[in-house]
């Protein structure tokens, strides 16, 4: 389970996480909406050790993150999929595959876990040898989750894995990730597309101006007159 | 024209020019990858001649062998300057500028411990085969510059191999291109700068034998290599190793060529405004980085 209890982040004055708390049971796949700004990707950093937390818990498996460098944290098997993939640009589909195995624990599994992501994605397999930079959004995308497959997480973080992405390959994106969710990996996705995560969602969450305002099951959430007319414009 | 003149020394310009360009690599690796200008860079490969011409001198140990010792040593010497100066200075915003400060101070500091060591007189690196030529039809090749030349080829394609194939040296590659990115899939920056600079620091060992094979040296011949160096990057692009490579020969083809068919006081001068030619044609250097 992840829990993150009383999180406070900073960037100098702006406290741009005021006290949040959240919960990801194991093998559940939990959604964290809001605005532009709300505070996601800051959430997802401060998690991942990109940034650190002023004060507050984070735990994962009763092990906790805080002050961890973010390799640490990834060897604790706690996987990013950043914000606009950040692929390793001048470095082949294949190599970026390879640095998503880049930690001892995932490397002894390469050969199987390169595999495994050639089913998911049979189109990388084609791409292997061209560099990550010249393929297109999409595919770049499929990158960017292969190489966090590659890395064996046990949680899966996910930041706008569909931002930018024409309609139809967004829901492949989807797809892939409720499979990986149903293959177990734990993961806390966040989304401008709040009805398509709320729907492969268990357990949702709000994030305004730094705080959790709503959390709930998913389908209640999909209920709320608030959210409805906040986030899914009805 | 004398053909046989272009080509004699084309063939000396390129020889000349791998081994500046296996000087150049670890700087514009590091330049590139790190935003670390090392104007020490040149200095250790002088320490490494320095050590190369102890070596020979006092235990007859060749050149090219010597190098067994000064590579794993100064290796090491860069790998603890990186965790005790360099590191602490990769906190601040914009490091290039506090880094060249730092830097130039470790220059000086090398050069006075060489001038206390070695002296000021010019060295040359005597060997038995130092006044030995090749022969082949109408061309000479003297061995100590074949000897600059392989040393040369190696150390280049070793470095390229070690960027290309291994996992450490792809984490390097990773480390820089997306640092976050490369950070949130295990790799520990602290380390991957520490080895990079390490293994410029090597290369700028080797590079610095390959020099003095060619050319005599004293404890000041490094400011005169780092010319060289910030030739070899802006020729070669920044960070760039077989950018370097290409513009190690660029440079080696045009110095030999000018120094057969110009007055010497010419060299530099045409060296120099071919420089800034490349700067206003191409300010991004004439090749790509490929890290």
């Amino acid at each position: 389970m992840l829990v993150v209890e009383d999180l406070e982040v900073r960037y100098q004055e702006l406290r741009a996480l005021q006290g949040v708390s959240l919960r990801v049971a194991e093998g559940d796949l939990v959604a964290l909406i809001g605005s532009n700004g709300a505070g996601k990707t800051t959430m997802l950093n401060a998690i991942s050790g990109l940034i650190p937390a002023a004060s507050g818990r984070i735990s994962w498996r009763g092990n906790s993150l805080v002050g961890l460098s973010p390799d640490r944290v990834c060897m604790a098997g706690v996987v990013q999929v950043p914000e606009g993939r950040k692929l390793f640009p001048k470095m082949t589909v294949e190599e970026n595959l390879e640095m998503g195995a880049y930690l001892p624990a995932a490397r002894k599994h390469l050969a199987e876990s390169r595999k495994a992501v050639f089913e998911i994605f049979p189109l990388l397999a084609e791409r292997e040898k061209q560099l990550a930079g010249s393929l297109s959004g999409g595919e770049q995308q499929m990158v960017a989750l292969a190489r966090a497959i590659m890395a064996k997480p046990g949680l899966l973080l996910l930041d706008e894995p569909s931002l930018g992405l024409a309609p139809v390959i967004a829901a492949e994106i989807f797809q892939v990730i409720e499979g990986l969710n149903r293959k177990g990996i734990t993961a806390l996705l966040i989304s401008q597309e709040v009805l398509h995560s709320l729907n492969i969602a268990k357990y949702g969450y709000v994030l305004e101006n730094g705080k959790i305002t709503i959390h709930g099951k998913a389908g209640q959430l999909l209920d709320d007159q608030r959210i409805k007319e906040s986030y899914l414009g009805l | 024209m004398n053909l046989t003149l272009v080509f004699q020394s084309m063939f000396s310009g390129i020889m000349m020019g791998s081994v500046f360009a296996l000087l150049g690599i670890g700087f514009s690796l590091v330049w590139g990858v790190m935003k670390v200008i090392n104007i020490s860079h040149a200095a250790f490969g002088l320490l490494a001649a320095f050590m190369s011409y102890t070596l020979l001198n006092v235990w007859g140990i060749d050149p090219i062998l010597s190098i067994a010792v000064s590579v794993p040593l100064l290796f090491l010497a860069a790998c603890v300057i990186y965790r005790f100066l360099i590191a602490p200075l990769t906190k601040a915003r914009d490091i290039i500028v506090p880094s060249m400060i730092l830097t130039f101070g470790i220059a000086i500091i090398l050069e006075n411990l060489m001038l206390l060591i070695w002296s000021p007189d010019p060295r040359l690196l005597t060997t038995a085969y130092t006044s030995k030529v090749v022969i082949l039809g109408p061309f000479y090749f003297q061995y100590p510059r074949i000897a600059g030349f392989l040393l040369a080829c190696a150390g280049v394609v070793v470095i390229h191999m070690f960027l290309k194939k291994t996992y450490t040296g792809k984490a390097v590659r990773a480390a820089w291109q997306q640092r976050d990115a490369a950070q949130l899939y295990g790799v520990n920056l602290r380390w991957i700068s520490m080895i990079t600079f390490g293994l410029a620091v090597s290369s700028a060992a080797a590079g610095g034998v390959g020099m003095a094979l060619l050319y005599s040296f004293e404890p000041h011949t490094h400011n005169l290599w780092l010319i060289y160096l910030f030739l070899v990057v802006i020729v070669g692009g920044v960070g760039s190793v077989l950018g370097a490579a290409l513009a190690g020969l660029t440079i080696g083809i045009i110095t030999g060529l000018s120094m057969a068919f110009l007055p010497y006081q010419w060299v530099n001068l045409l060296t120099f405004a071919l420089l800034m030619i490349i700067l206003i044609f191409r300010p991004q250097g004439l090749f790509q980085s490929e890290v």
